[in-house]
């Protein structure tokens, strides 16, 4: 595995350059060194860790000794509900709000407005001058994040291509409706290739093509070795994106591991459909079994440890004839209440 | 003059015919997106409000309109300025050569000409006057006959030249009554005045048209400062409210931010009014006005550096109060206050201007920051200020910039980032967090 492990030079304008030489490194110009595990095109070792978060507004604590990390090549859901402190844990991350107590780092170290330059960020409130043109505005941004004019501009054009802004790319921001400024918002955010992209509330107010591209953009950042943190609370969305996910409320965290960890850990689910029952009545007869949705006659129930599945196969039975009997994962939407209970 | 006004129309049509077609090819536009004449984060900052500001469509109609009105006061007067008439003298019995020596002295004291006609009689001589064919009769040398009564406020150039001619007349005869020799007479008559010396030494002598361009001066300063400080106050305001900056300071530290803004309206301003100032001086010079005789070449020199302070050290002021604000409504009620002491400074200039002479409490005011930009350039054009008072007075507004900088850059970054309503000033200084 070892070997398989590069070190490479990063071209601000994005993507990986070969192994160059100094000379090489001066010709390219605005470069840094990064290593790249090489089977997977992710950097390693590129993570954020936000330990003890503390965030006081008067007698309203924000944050309440908030620990989670944001490892590189992983695209990282961040859920809790309104006022939980998602946002203010954000605009930490960038020092957009002063601390009472903890520490971001990066790799390890306390961030630094350098470290910044390579963040990308997308704000709940959008963050856009609307009288300026849309390439201006991209170009501008992403020149702040110390890329070249030559760079900068290349990229803006091939970011609002990808992002289906092309032909609005000399529009004012104002005249655009609120999905395609949210792209511009998103191509504000990609283009100088951050290592470390946050988003707050990214998938709010776009269409399904909008949220489609939205997801690929963020699964390949990933997979090119960006950490992407983003928040939402579109959980079904946030589920099939996300590779981990940590969920706070009133400022703690409550729970956090990957999708597969989270929905596959706690009680049983089961569905149930008896045909011709549409209010799944016979199940609350069942010790030990809650019903947690009922969706057109088919009831998703909750398991206890020791509740037997045969006892309630015959249970359902008894109420008329099965057509669906299927154990399920726990849905992220689940997983969130039962978190935050 | 036509054919210069010619040239001047023909050139802005080949500017704006070459401006639109490069422009659509797209050259120009890139050039103007990509221009950073500054370096570093707080220069992209400058560059891209350089530009924007340029680009507008205010800054274009605002700099024509200035530069209309800094013509029409320049070309305005020239127009009154009519040719003096030439006088036209009636005789009436012989007139002497030195008698005509005297009408040719008056004439060129008042800085016109004569005409001259004999009369027959009295009768004729009264005719010409009633058909105005003559302005002035001389009825053998010792009586003036005119056909008009002068009022004290008659400033026409009959007005000046017949008592002249009158008092001049009735000095000769005197002197020959007084049985001087001819040479005698005319040594006497044609004796000059002796020169006035300045205890300041090089104070070049305050004229009619420097009073002119220092008023012109004075209003052009006074809109440039309101207009620019407006932009400032807005353009922090908009930043505030459309959340951009949020995006910003992810990026670049709250005092790049502003300092950047600040450089880049600065360098706005300071192009605008160079632009101004050479178009005067140019049309001043073309149409040959008194606009720049006298004190006024230094008077606007001095506007011009006081443009630049007078903008230094309000602007901090503004981008603080623009960064306590989120709405319009909330910019207005902050930018009253400020403008105040800007409005007093303007309005105690303009007044002193007028009247020709600066008072004590005036001369005070030149060295008092926020009225300094008005009241210094004033001084100057009055030419009663020395270059050292001068330099004292832009020490004072440097060092009074140097702490209102840091105070409102301390009340920005608590600021900027406090959304919801507007921030009040004691929470800001109350506090250090956002």
């Amino acid at each position: 595995m070892a070997s398989l492990v590069e070190y490479r030079w990063r071209r601000y304008g994005g993507g990986n350059v070969d192994f160059a030489t100094p000379h090489a490194f001066r010709r390219e110009g605005r470069c840094s060194l990064v290593r790249v595990d090489v089977s997977k095109g992710a950097t390693l070792g590129s993570s954020l860790r936000v330990d003890g978060l503390v965030r006081r507004f008067g007698s309203l604590t924000a944050l309440d000794n908030l620990s989670f990390g944001v490892p590189a090549g992983q695209v990282v859901g961040f859920l809790g509900p309104n006022g939980a402190g998602k946002t203010t844990t954000m605009r930490a991350v960038f020092g957009l709000t002063d601390l009472d107590a903890g520490t971001v780092t990066w790799n390890g170290e306390a961030v630094t407005q350098r470290q910044r330059r390579r963040f990308g960020y997308m704000p709940e409130e959008r963050g856009l001058y609307p009288n300026m043109v849309v390439s201006d505005q991209v170009e501008y941004l992403g020149r702040l994040h110390g890329m070249s004019a030559l760079d900068a501009s290349r990229e803006t054009a091939s970011w609002l291509e990808r992002l289906e802004l092309g032909e609005r790319a000399h529009s004012k921001v104002e005249v655009l409706s609120h999905g395609n400024q949210q792209r511009v918002q998103l191509a504000a955010a990609l283009v100088h290739s951050p290592d470390l992209l946050v988003l707050d509330e990214p998938l709010a107010g776009l269409d399904p093509t909008g949220v489609d591209i939205m997801g690929s953009v963020l699964k390949e950042r990933a997979r090119a070795g960006c950490s992407v943190l983003f928040s939402s609370h579109q959980l079904d969305q946030v589920e099939d994106l996300c590779d981990s996910v940590v969920i706070i409320g009133h400022g703690r965290l409550v729970a956090s591991g990957t999708v597969d960890e989270l929905t596959t850990s706690g009680p049983r689910r089961l569905v149930v459909r008896v045909e011709g029952d549409r209010d799944a009545r016979w199940a609350q007869s069942v010790a030990g079994v809650t019903m947690s949705e009922l969706d057109g006659g088919a009831a998703r129930l909750v398991l206890s440890e020791d509740v037997d599945s045969d006892a309630v196969l015959r249970a359902a039975m008894g109420a008329g004839r099965v057509t669906e009997f299927v154990f399920q994962r726990r849905k992220l939407s689940e997983v969130f209440r039962e978190a935050l209970v | 003059m036509r054919w210069l006004a010619y040239a001047l129309v023909a050139g802005a049509l080949v500017v704006r015919l070459v401006w639109r077609r490069r422009w659509r090819r797209g050259r120009l536009r890139h050039r103007l997106t990509n221009f950073v004449p500054f370096t570093g984060d707080i220069g992209l900052v400058a560059s891209r409000e350089v530009r924007e500001r340029v680009r507008g469509r205010i800054f274009r109609i605002g700099t024509i309109f200035i530069l209309l009105v800094v013509a029409a006061a320049i070309v305005i007067p020239t127009f009154n300025k009519s040719r003096p008439t030439a006088e036209h003298v009636g005789v009436v019995g012989v007139l002497t050569g030195s008698l005509r020596n005297q009408i040719l002295s008056t004439a060129k004291g008042v800085g016109t000409t004569f005409t001259m006609t004999s009369e027959a009689t009295v009768a004729v001589a009264r005719k010409e006057l009633k058909s105005g064919a003559v302005d002035v009769v001389i009825v053998n040398g010792d009586q003036l006959v005119i056909d008009r009564a002068f009022a004290a406020s008659d400033a026409s150039t009959t007005a000046q030249f017949v008592p002249s001619l009158a008092v001049r007349i009735g000095q000769y005869r005197a002197l020959r009554a007084a049985r001087l020799s001819l040479s005698q007479t005319a040594t006497l008559t044609h004796a000059r005045a002796i020169p006035v010396t300045s205890l300041i030494r090089n104070s070049p002598t305050p004229s009619r048209g420097a009073a002119g361009s220092t008023i012109i001066g004075l209003v052009l300063l006074f809109t440039m400062l309101s207009q620019y400080n407006t932009w400032i106050l807005m353009g922090v305001m908009e930043e505030k409210s459309s959340r951009v900056v949020e995006v910003l300071l992810a990026t670049v530290r709250p005092i790049q931010l502003l300092a950047g803004k600040v450089l880049g309206i600065g360098t706005v301003a300071i192009a605008q009014a160079t632009l101004v100032v050479l178009f005067a001086v140019g049309l001043a010079n073309a149409v040959g006005s008194s606009f720049l005789h006298g004190t006024a070449p230094l008077a606007l020199a001095s506007t011009l550096v006081w443009l630049v302070l007078g903008f230094g050290f309000y602007c901090w002021v503004y981008a603080a109060a623009g960064s306590m604000a989120e709405r319009q409504d909330q910019v207005q009620s902050l930018a009253l206050p400020l403008s105040l002491p800007m409005l007093f400074g303007y309005i105690m200039s303009i007044t002193t201007a007028s009247s020709g002479s600066a008072s004590v409490p005036f001369k005070i005011l030149a060295y008092f920051p926020p009225t300094a930009p008005f009241a210094m350039p004033i001084l100057v054009s009055f030419g009663v200020v020395t270059w050292w008072q001068f330099t004292a007075s832009a020490l004072i507004s440097v060092v009074s910039t140097y702490y209102v900088a840091h105070f409102a850059s301390t009340v920005y970054q608590r600021a900027i980032l406090r959304t919801g309503r507007r921030v009040k000033i004691r929470e800001v200084l109350s506090s250090t967090s956002q």
